[in-house]
């Protein structure tokens, strides 16, 4: 009840803030409906499983899913600097509720966003062959991507003092990483140490899992990151994927309650 | 020993922050079920920190603390569930408006909905907030927000109130109107109430005891008229020629005890009627002196003679 309550404040804040709906969906949605369109056109076929332009459109959910979070996470300074945190510090309620409720609140926007990205990319020729399963994948690896990068934007935002240090650290945390996770190209044709890097990433592995869910084939990622795609690749990026949710959940909760608590 | 009934039990507590700074030193005190106390002090005395640990935001270093019967370390949402706070600096939500601020506060207090909705209405109503209640709080004066914040604070009919600071900042008719506000609502619910401040008149005018507070220490604490006793029953008040001054009094055979100063000004607390004789002694002497007074003592003087230092700054 209490956590509904807090999610319910945060996601009427975030509703209140256009700025911090709008502005994480701009570039993903014109990657969706203006690049990706265009690189198809400029570079042709792409795979016999995938259109380019299909390939693009799902990656451009793992470029909007970090931004949207950042963005979510700029409503912990206002809370500080407004004071309202104190409130919640006050309340008769566990201390992992507020930054649980904030990731909640994230995830709720971001599947809205998805959703508005994904009509937008399908409107523009992208094809998606989705079973009842493949849409269980997608929609499970958004979910924890969303988590972990909203966890990332509280740790990151109880941590740093000001405004300006994390917006600095915005397009380090959120944007590049996307041209390692095998969003514009598979990761197998990078240089061997960076591919390395990009299989330690979550984003590789949930936007792999993003492609398996809603195009499935050899151009879904998990074979570059595995070696082979199925059953036993999906469940081992799945792992992968949680395993840094988990991590970064409870990260966000332990970094509040030393915040918080002088 | 526990107090089960909504007092406040603070004994040995002590707070070093991170890097050495001792915020507060071994500071004991009691508040009684329903009484009103006051924390005195200039900035940087310890008032905060303490109200810090009675919410449970800062972590005590050392010492017992319990909160309407709860021990705030190992019963903390009780401690939490049982208590109010009025901070220093808005708490509210500005991009909502004045109802629903109160309504989160309800639901995060687990004020039942129906109950929620009547204390709403009633306090809106004390707090005269009714024709803004549904507004954004972005758009209120800085008088009903405060009158809101004293409002959410209460909302959930808490055992404990604790005003940290409540009417810092805020101009000098609007600091009565919510003193006056907040002694009706203590009258009213009969609330515990443990107020931070460093106005002398907001100490005097809502509390029944007070501790003064300097450098992390609790230095004295009494009702408002025993501390003020201490002191006598009028002070003067001389600018000018200090040193002859005391020399002239104590020379002409009255009593100069508890002298204190401040830059070139020494006030003479005096318990027995001599004011009058000083100051027509001092007149008659014809001493460099700019100005000479006699006045009621006032907790400034009781401060001034514990510390030192003035908590008029």
């Amino acid at each position: 009840m209490q956590l509904l309550t807090l999610y319910r404040r945060r996601l009427r804040l975030l509703a209140g803030n256009p700025r911090e709906l709008i502005v994480p969906l701009a570039t993903p949605v014109l990657f969706a409906i203006v690049i990706g369109p265009a690189l198809k056109k400029a570079l042709g076929s792409f795979n016999p499983h995938v259109d380019y332009l299909t390939f693009v459109s799902v990656a451009t959910v793992v470029l909007l899913v970090p931004l949207n979070a950042m963005f979510s996470g700029l409503s912990v300074f206002a809370d500080r600097e407004h004071g309202a945190l104190r409130e919640l510090l006050a309340a008769p309620l566990p201390r992992w509720f507020p930054p649980l409720a904030n990731v909640m609140a994230t995830l709720t926007i971001t599947a809205l966003q998805v959703t508005v990205l994904i009509v937008a990319a399908v409107a523009r020729g992208a094809t998606y062959h989705a079973t009842a399963s493949g849409v269980l994948w997608f929609v499970g690896a958004v979910a924890l991507l969303t988590m972990i990068y909203a966890s990332l934007a509280e740790v990151m935002a109880y941590r740093l003092t000001s405004e300006q240090e994390y917006i600095g650290n915005v397009p380090a945390i959120a944007i590049v990483p996307w041209f390692f996770a095998g969003s514009l190209f598979p990761i197998s044709v990078l240089p061997k140490g960076l591919a390395i890097f990009a299989k330690i990433l979550p984003g590789t592995h949930a936007l792999a899992l993003m492609r398996h869910g809603l195009t499935g084939g050899s151009a879904d990622g998990l074979t570059a990151i595995w070696g082979a795609h199925g059953g036993a690749a999906s469940a081992a990026s799945f792992a992968i994927v949680a395993a840094f949710t988990v991590g970064l959940l409870l990260m966000s909760a332990r970094v509040f309650r030393r915040s918080a608590v002088a | 020993m526990k107090d089960e009934t909504g007092g406040v039990r603070v004994q040995g507590l002590s707070k070093t922050y991170r890097g050495g700074v001792e915020a507060l030193k071994d500071v004991t005190f009691r508040v009684g079920s329903g009484e009103a106390f006051g924390l005195l002090g200039p900035n940087g005395a310890g008032k905060t920190t303490t109200i810090g640990v009675l919410t449970t935001t800062v972590r005590p270093t050392a010492g017992e603390i319990e909160v309407g019967g709860f021990d705030v370390a190992r019963e903390a949402l009780d401690a939490r569930r049982v208590s109010g706070i009025v901070f220093q600096d808005s708490v509210v939500d500005r991009g909502l408006s004045g109802r629903a601020n109160l309504t989160l506060h309800a639901r995060l207090w687990r004020v039942p909905r129906d109950r929620a909705r009547e204390r709403i209405g009633e306090l809106t109503g004390v707090m005269g907030l009714g024709e803004v209640i549904d507004r954004p709080v972005r758009t209120y004066s800085g008088g009903q927000r405060r009158r809101l914040e004293i409002a959410r604070a209460v909302l959930a009919e808490p055992r404990v109130l604790f005003l940290d600071e409540p009417t810092v900042g805020l101009d000098p008719a609007i600091r009565h109107e919510l003193w006056s506000l907040i002694g009706d609502l203590r009258a009213r619910d009969g609330m515990t109430l443990v107020l931070t401040t460093h106005y002398l008149e907001e100490a005097e005018r809502l509390c029944e005891r007070i501790a003064i507070m300097d450098r992390g220490r609790v230095v004295a604490m009494d009702t408002p008229a025993a501390l003020l006793s201490q002191l006598g029953e009028e002070m003067l008040e001389v600018d000018g020629a200090s040193e002859l001054v005391t020399q002239l009094l104590g020379d002409r055979g009255i009593i100069v005890g508890d002298v204190f100063r401040i830059g070139s000004t020494i006030t003479v607390p005096f318990r027995n009627g001599d004011g009058d004789a000083a100051v027509r002694a001092l007149r008659d002497a014809s001493l460099p002196i700019r100005s000479i007074s006699v006045r009621r003592p006032t907790l400034d003087d009781v401060y001034l003679r514990l510390t030192g230092a003035s908590l008029k700054g």
